[in-house]
């Protein structure tokens, strides 16, 4: 390895940590907080090409803002220069969860604890069906995507599946799918555009 | 070892999840089927996750891991929960321009997001058989919070750190001070 790129890895690092200190809900505050400090100050990338990688790194499985952080850190510098941002940026979330985990089992027993878990445990059942509806809305625009919505909730619901197994089955299922489309395209033979 | 199961679990969580709570159902079945978590730590576990900084994932694989496991599970967990930004994501970043204009993967997530509400479906009734039903009998004051929030969240666009910090307060009044549920 080089030793710039040791520099801008190590650079990067520190610049990630610090953002991953302030990462209130979810990963888009970090994407405003890499155009501060990328686009507008240091003018290292283009908005466009930001909005390249995060539309990639949405794509690919795993944590979106992780994906879109390695995909931006190698970007500028390399392999290493993408671990050390992805590190960096979850070393602060690590840090601080561990110590409120401790501070969980501290007071879990607590029965004024339990009343506010209880009321709690109501807003995250909201908050999950706010995210399904948000998901839904974009990705059930079309029948077929409402059909395997509802065939992946019946299968569950009946029967003993996976989720994972659930998931693998839609995988396998699209690359098919891809490749049938993609084979027939071929035939085709290019007319059209 | 379980270091080595949570690390397990966790790069099947991460390799399973296509963007925010799609983990979520994956993360509650490997907890279930390893019997480290309950629903209702589930229920604790997002709440925690959504209230504190850092991306969703990373943070309930630092508190599943470390409840299972002390500090070094945390670890494990989240090395985990990383595994696919450090090899698919990274195979994805060298082969930037041709995976970019491939519709391989819009193809996947034609798929998979749909297969995911579904699963989220599940979960939100699971949660809410655990949060409305303790023990069986109807709990009206938790019903009517998860209510009041979804109407926060959906119309009135509430923060959720706000929105958990709300439904504490509105809990410890009710069960607590008025001795309501």
């Amino acid at each position: 390895m080089s030793k710039s790129k040791l520099k801008i890895g190590l650079e990067l690092f520190w610049i990630f940590l610090k953002i991953g200190c302030f990462t209130f809900g979810s990963g888009w505050s970090v994407l405003a907080q890499l155009e501060q400090e990328f686009v507008d100050k240091r003018k290292a990338i283009t908005k466009s090409d930001l909005l390249e990688l995060t539309t990639v790194g949405k794509s690919v499985p795993g944590i979106m803002i992780t994906n879109i952080c390695m995909l931006f850190g190698y970007q500028m510098g390399g392999w290493f220069g993408g671990v050390c941002a992805v590190v960096g940026l979850t070393v602060p979330a690590v840090f601080i969860l561990t110590a409120v985990t401790f501070f969980y089992d501290a007071v879990k027993g607590n029965p004024w604890f339990g009343y506010a878990m209880r009321g709690i445990g109501g807003a995250v059942v909201a908050i999950i069906s706010g995210a399904a509806v948000s998901l839904g809305k974009e990705a059930l625009r079309r029948w077929s995507a409402v059909l395997i919505c509802a065939a992946a909730f019946l299968l569950g619901l009946l029967t003993d599946i996976s989720n994972i197994a659930l998931i693998l089955i839609g995988v396998v299922g699209a690359l098919c799918w891809y490749g049938v489309r993609l084979g027939l395209e071929k035939k085709k033979g290019g007319d059209g555009k | 070892m379980i270091y080595l199961e949570l690390f397990l679990s966790f790069v099947k969580i991460g390799f399973t999840s296509f963007g925010g709570m799609s983990m979520v159902p994956v993360i509650m079945e490997e907890m279930g089927r390893h019997g480290w978590m309950s629903a209702g730590d589930i229920s604790n576990l997002i709440a925690i996750a959504e209230m504190t900084p850092g991306s969703l994932g990373v943070n309930c694989a630092t508190f599943a891991g470390t409840q299972t496991a002390g500090f070094l599970g945390g670890l494990a967990a989240v090395t985990g929960v990383l595994t696919p930004a450090f090899t698919l994501t990274l195979a994805v970043a060298v082969f930037f321009a041709r995976f970019r204009t491939s519709g391989v993967m819009k193809a996947v997530l034609t798929v998979v997001k749909p297969i995911c509400i579904g699963m989220i479906l599940l979960v939100i009734l699971t949660l809410g058989e655990g949060s409305f039903f303790p023990q069986g009998r109807f709990d009206y004051v938790a019903a009517l919070i998860a209510v009041v929030c979804f109407v926060l969240i959906r119309w009135k666009k509430v923060s959720v750190p706000l929105l958990i910090g709300l439904s504490a307060a509105m809990g410890i009044v009710c069960y607590g001070l008025l001795g309501l549920g």
